[in-house]
């Protein structure tokens, strides 16, 4: 069967409809344990020192895995998505555009996931028969997520890991049930977590690999990842068009912070960790977070893949301990 | 109590006996690690009597702290060390320090002894003590010399110490007075900072650090914050002071 590849997360709905195989390409960069030399790869193809890791991860990545088409999320991610899909065009890459809205209008909404439904050869009835079909399997995640929180029996990798899959299902939506089902059931069975420092995670997904094992040899358990839980699509809504107008990811910082004040109020967290790609424009964002969240607040950067380094560390462990 | 301080520039020991240093020593980095890095490491008990040090308990910080394996010996964050050593040397309880190291710069609010947010420089060594090293070379004086002049300084921009260096040439043969550019070194460095002392603010600053030794420095901080500024008596020593006085502080008096 065929792949579609994607920079962040769509409407994955209109490729499985479609009966394609959806492949995240930020998952397959950073689940590599060739990750570093992805990124020298795209350095020597000429993409500059200055530029964001993931980008040039995810065009080392597009061009090993050659998937049939790309689909480029043009607005409500990263600007340098343009110069990316430009580089890969050059390479013969089939590129799909879609945007979202910037200001979330539903009509706009409508249309783009209408012309990419179109572009697929699928109709609205094929899509909304797979909205339908995984909403099981997001009411799944969204407990995962609750026994996070809640029940405190799941760790913070391990809520990361779910939420953040749920972009692509690892490529297959009923293993990937399987998984998570299987998951669910031997978690209900542990002894609760006994944190001395609860943290919310918000910003995009680390580039380090280490980040929550690391947090929890000090202490403190992740137990709020904003952005993976929203790529969960955590309100389904009424209809699909719905359920990616409540994603708040991108729609801007503006969009994204009261779904943050809401869940920070309810999962008692201690402080904050806001991570940011360096050379990202969302570094800059920074501020409207600090200004509106009233937390202890930490903004942790990451360059490269590949473990924290020593700073880093040093920061988040001043960090926990002056939470204890 | 043995505190170890264990910094990129230099490795820093205090030994302390009911509050009071009865040894202290700060040696270059490279060379203590040649020297001492393998019994540092060992899981035997540890002997630094070859410089004057005797038995105690060993608490460490700083970056390389991790390599401390000895026996008896504990760790401490970075910024939890040098908020102890803050308090324990001023007696205050809120105040801003200000920590200018030998490769980052943290700043840290503190309030009732305690650290409460902090922040650190961004991932370049421009608003460090290696940073005003380099510079002193290039502008062929001592560091004592550099950190001497804060009036009529010349504006630079570069945001990274080694674009820094370009741009001082540059500088000079623009016909500059060695005495400008040094003060525009001073200043630049305070700008590197100034947004963190703003985000952090408090009534009185605290400057720790081999960076506190540069008077120039503290002038301009003074100058540009209107905030009162206090020097450490032992600035570069600071952290391992703090080391040594977790059990101590309270029992303090904070004013």
């Amino acid at each position: 069967m065929r792949t579609v590849g994607f920079t962040t997360s769509i409407p994955v709905e209109i490729i499985l409809a479609a009966g394609l195989i959806p492949v995240d390409l930020n998952n397959i960069f950073i689940g590599s344990e060739r990750a570093h030399s992805l990124v020298a790869l795209a350095e020597q193809a000429g993409y500059p020192r200055n530029t964001c890791g993931w980008i040039k991860g995810l065009y080392a990545v597009a061009l090993e895995e050659e998937p049939d088409a790309i689909v480029a999320v043009m607005q409500g991610d990263c600007s340098n998505t343009l110069a990316l899909m430009e580089t890969l065009q050059l390479k013969g890459k089939n590129i799909i555009p879609f945007a979202f809205p910037f200001d979330r209008d539903r009509r706009q909404l409508e249309r783009a996931i209408l012309k990419l439904a179109e572009g697929f050869g699928v109709d609205m009835g094929q899509v909304n028969l797979v909205w339908d079909e995984l909403k099981g399997l997001r009411g799944r995640l969204k407990e995962l997520d609750r026994m996070t929180w809640q029940e405190n029996v799941v760790n913070g990798l391990e809520n990361h890991y779910f939420l953040v899959s749920s972009s692509d299902f690892n490529r297959d939506p009923r293993r990937f049930d399987e998984e998570l089902t299987s998951f669910i059931e031997a978690a209900r069975l542990r002894q609760p977590f006994r944190d001395e420092v609860r943290l919310a995670y918000i910003g995009v997904p680390p580039i380090y690999t280490d980040l929550y094992p690391y947090l929890e040899s000090l202490g403190a358990r992740v137990v709020y990842n904003e952005v993976q839980r929203q790529f969960s699509m955590p309100n389904p809504g009424e209809d699909i068009f719905q359920q990616y107008l409540d994603y708040t990811y991108p729609y801007g910082a503006f969009a994204r912070l009261p779904d943050i004040e809401q869940q920070l109020g309810q999962r008692r967290v201690d402080g904050i960790i806001h991570y940011t790609q360096t050379f990202c424009f969302r570094q800059i964002e920074d501020i409207v977070f600090r200004n509106r969240l009233h937390l202890p607040f930490l903004t942790l950067e990451g360059d490269q893949p590949g473990q924290l380094d020593a700073r880093s560390r040093l920061r988040l462990e001043a960090f926990v301990n002056m939470l204890k | 109590m043995l505190g170890i301080d264990l910094g990129s520039r230099n490795v820093k020991i205090v030994q302390m006996q009911d509050g009071v240093a009865t040894n202290h020593a700060l040696y270059d980095t490279i060379w203590f690690y040649r020297n001492y890095g393998a019994r540092l490491r060992s899981d035997a008990e540890w002997d630094l009597s070859d410089l004057g040090f005797t038995e105690d308990q060993v608490i460490a910080t700083g970056y390389g702290k991790i390599m401390v394996q000895m026996k008896l010996a504990r760790q401490i964050p970075e910024i939890q060390a040098h908020v102890l050593g803050a308090v324990f040397q001023t007696g205050l309880k809120d105040f801003t320090l200000l920590d200018i190291g030998g490769q980052d710069t943290k700043v840290v609010k503190v309030r009732q002894g305690r650290p409460a947010d902090f922040m650190t420089n961004d991932r370049c060594a421009a608003s460090s003590g290696r940073y005003l090293e380099n510079m002193a070379v290039v502008l062929g004086m001592s560091l004592e010399e550099l950190s001497s002049y804060s009036q009529s300084p010349v504006e630079l921009n570069a945001t990274c110490a080694i674009f820094g260096e370009s741009e001082i040439i540059a500088r000079i043969v623009e016909g500059h007075s060695m005495e400008e550019l040094a003060a525009g070194v001073n200043l630049s460095l305070y700008r590197r900072c100034a947004s963190m002392l703003g985000q952090m603010a408090s009534d009185i600053i605290v400057v720790s650090g081999g960076g506190a030794l540069n008077d120039a420095l503290l002038e301009i901080i003074m100058r540009e914050t209107g905030r009162e500024v206090i020097r450490l008596h032992e600035p570069q020593l600071n952290g391992a002071i703090g080391c040594c006085t977790e059990k101590l502080i309270g029992n303090l008096e904070l004013r």
